[in-house]
């Protein structure tokens, strides 16, 4: 039976992070995968993400990915894949079924980081093909270039069913969609109002009803529910729809923490499907520690910290480093997780019903009910200035952990200040070139350039673009709202692609001076 | 609308990989080598993996990361084959299953 000092289950973001911080304090490591490749889910999220310099944000996640992976590499780091954990027994016996064979190794430590499985809802014809996990999708779009279908309904406004929705039109999907049985959107608004403005309707207080087809699906009936989840008769919609995606929640999979017999957190607003744990992921059986998403469901970007920490903790368990050099490491890793443990979204938050901003601005109603922010919402928020010459318009209007776009201006103009979930403001003492390096740092992309008075009577409005085709100089189409909807002609006066702006492309439209402050989005027939 | 997506705004153009010929209940078909049995059965608008044993009904992908078990098939006679993580080699035997077999009920003589 081998031995290692640490055995790290699940080769994602947490247990490589996790593996790389005791492989670097000198401990032998080995990584256990049941899949043909590392990386967990990041190779699946093609999207920027939030947070600050030091949690890589505005890197695109199967970016973040490939940098692990170096990393792992570079730490001397042994993954192996294909490799399913079947048990995790008493002392740290790890049994492994690799190929056709049951092998044992002993830990003396283990980093559990096993992740999630998509949580499920059941209506009228669930199990028929074609209704698939919001994961499924990512994974067939993203990482094997199919396309799940043709037109999409998307039950779920998490992070998950907003990021999937709009990943599902980059990859030329249409989605017909988005509902929701809650009657708020439960994501970040800034990633629903970027499907929104492609003109997906929202459907809150909404869910399935049935799924149709006999061989597979060929539409969905959704209706409204009153506050105690019952349909309310007579409010069903149908949608002729080939795919119906579920994003309703993740659920962690701790079994073999079970297996092992980790206390699970039953305590007061724990619902006993993690593992109690102290805050370095220890579990109540010593040397045995949770990260990731089997620790509690969180975002990648804590996932990895997480199992930094975690690392560091078996290190100075096993003695491989001085206990406090170990607290020092570990308090500067707690830090940086902190600051993305705050503000409308943190866990500390769940549940809550908040009516304003932590500057005291009322939140906007338009986001929540329907996913993009009303026309005469939007002037309330401190990004959102008018003035002469060209000057960013910052819709960011919920506090999240994210300030790329400070760092992006090279003249200052936007200050989200050191509490990293404050809203962006814009100094109008400082000067914008318009170089539009905010609009693209914006993972959310809330941020857009505005030249009032670009001509007589017409304004120019610069907007991030994902999508293809590219819309080309000189061409005409339609600007559109908040909404999706149309409300102009606009015409593309300049397309800007850049290293720096990782693919998010950067298209000024010439439109209406009236429509300045309204159009956000672009479709190329008029 | 196809399937495959050749072209992405964030990923680029997506690598053709090797092209590889294998059997979906008899018939040829054609995916990439190495991808996913099911990505390239949705590929050739393929949907239906498996009927159920007592109430024959059809199944598809469902999760595509091996962990549901909904899309699993008879390949290469081997019944209860995950085919969202198993890779197309060459002149694989893919077949719908149904129940554990490769055959339907009515054919078997109940």
């Amino acid at each position: 039976m081998k031995r290692y000092d640490v055995i790290v289950i699940g080769a994602g973001p947490a247990g490589l992070s996790a593996a790389v911080q005791a492989a670097e304090q000198g401990m032998s490591v080995i990584v256990f995968d049941e899949n043909e490749k590392p990386g967990g889910q990041l190779f699946k999220q093609i999207h920027k993400f939030f947070g600050s310099k030091e949690h890589k944000a505005k890197v695109r996640g199967f970016r973040i990915g490939q940098q692990l992976l170096e990393e792992a590499g570079r730490a001397g780091v042994e993954v192996k894949l294909n490799a399913v954990v079947t048990g995790l027994y008493m002392e740290k016996e790890v049994v492994v079924k690799i190929g056709g064979a049951m092998e044992h190794f002993k830990g003396d430590s283990v980093i559990v980081a096993t992740g999630a499985a998509e949580k499920m809802v059941h209506f009228e014809g669930w199990t028929l093909p074609g209704v698939i996990g919001a994961g499924a999708a990512q994974t067939m779009m993203n990482l094997h270039g199919i396309r799940p279908g043709r037109k999409v309904l998307m039950l779920g406004t998490g992070n998950v069913g907003l990021v999937v929705s709009y990943q599902l039109l980059q990859a030329g999907c249409e989605v017909t969609a988005l509902a929701d049985a809650a009657p708020t959107v439960g994501g970040y608004g800034v990633h629903a109002a970027k499907v929104a403005r492609t003109g997906v309707p929202f459907y809150l207080s909404h869910t399935i009803v049935k799924a149709e087809g006999t061989d597979h699906v060929t539409g969905v009936t959704i209706a409204r529910v009153d506050e105690n989840f019952a349909f309310v008769p007579g409010t069903e919609k149908h949608f002729d729809v080939d795919t119906i995606c579920l994003a309703v929640g993740l659920s962690p999979m701790a079994q073999l923490l079970k297996m092992a017999g980790c206390v699970m957190d039953e305590r007061a607003g724990h619902d006993g499907t993690t593992p109690l744990c102290d805050e370095n992921g220890a579990t109540s059986v010593p040397g045995i520690y949770a990260v990731g998403d089997v620790s509690g469901i969180e975002e990648a970007s804590s996932a990895m910290i997480e199992g930094r920490i975690a690392g560091l903790a078996a290190a100075a368990y096993l003695g491989f480093m001085d206990e406090k050099k170990c607290r020092e490491a570990i308090s500067c890793q707690k830090k940086a997780l902190m600051s993305l443990r705050r503000g409308m979204f943190a866990p500390q938050n769940k549940g809550r019903k908040l009516m304003t901003t932590e500057e005291g601005i009322p939140l906007s109603e338009h986001l929540l009910k329907e996913g993009y922010v009303g026309d005469e919402e939007i002037g309330r928020f401190p990004g959102v200035r008018r003035s002469v010459g060209i000057h960013p318009v910052m819709e960011c209007t919920q506090n999240i952990p994210c300030n790329p776009c400070q760092d992006a201006c090279p003249h200052h103009c936007i200050r989200v200040g050191d509490d990293i979930t404050a809203l962006p403001q814009v100094d109008d003492t400082k000067k914008c070139v318009g170089c539009g390096l905010c609009v693209a740092s914006c993972s959310g992309q809330a941020v857009f350039l505005l030249e009032e008075n670009y001509a007589p009577g017409f304004a120019a409005v610069t907007i991030p673009y994902e999508f293809l085709p590219l819309p080309e100089k000189g061409e005409k189409g339609t600007g559109l709202g908040r909404r999706g909807e149309p409300l102009c002609e606009a015409e593309v006066v300049q397309v800007k692609t850049s290293g720096a702006f990782d693919k998010t492309n950067l298209v000024t439209l010439k439109i209406p001076g009236d429509m300045a402050m309204r159009v956000r989005f672009y479709r190329k027939e008029v | 609308m196809e399937y495959r997506i050749r072209e992405h705004p964030i990923l680029g153009e997506i690598e053709e990989t090797k092209k590889v010929r294998f059997t979906y209940d008899g018939k040829t078909m054609e995916g990439r080598e190495g991808e996913p049995v099911a990505m390239a059965l949705k590929a050739a608008g393929v949907q239906i993996h498996r009927y159920t044993r007592k109430k024959h009904e059809p199944r598809g992908i469902f999760c595509a990361i091996g962990r549901c078990t909904d899309c699993v098939m008879v390949v290469d006679g081997v019944p209860n084959v995950r085919t969202c993580v198993t890779p197309l080699k060459e002149g694989m035997r893919v077949e719908t299953q149904y129940g554990i077999s490769a055959r339907p009920p009515e054919k078997e003589g109940k």
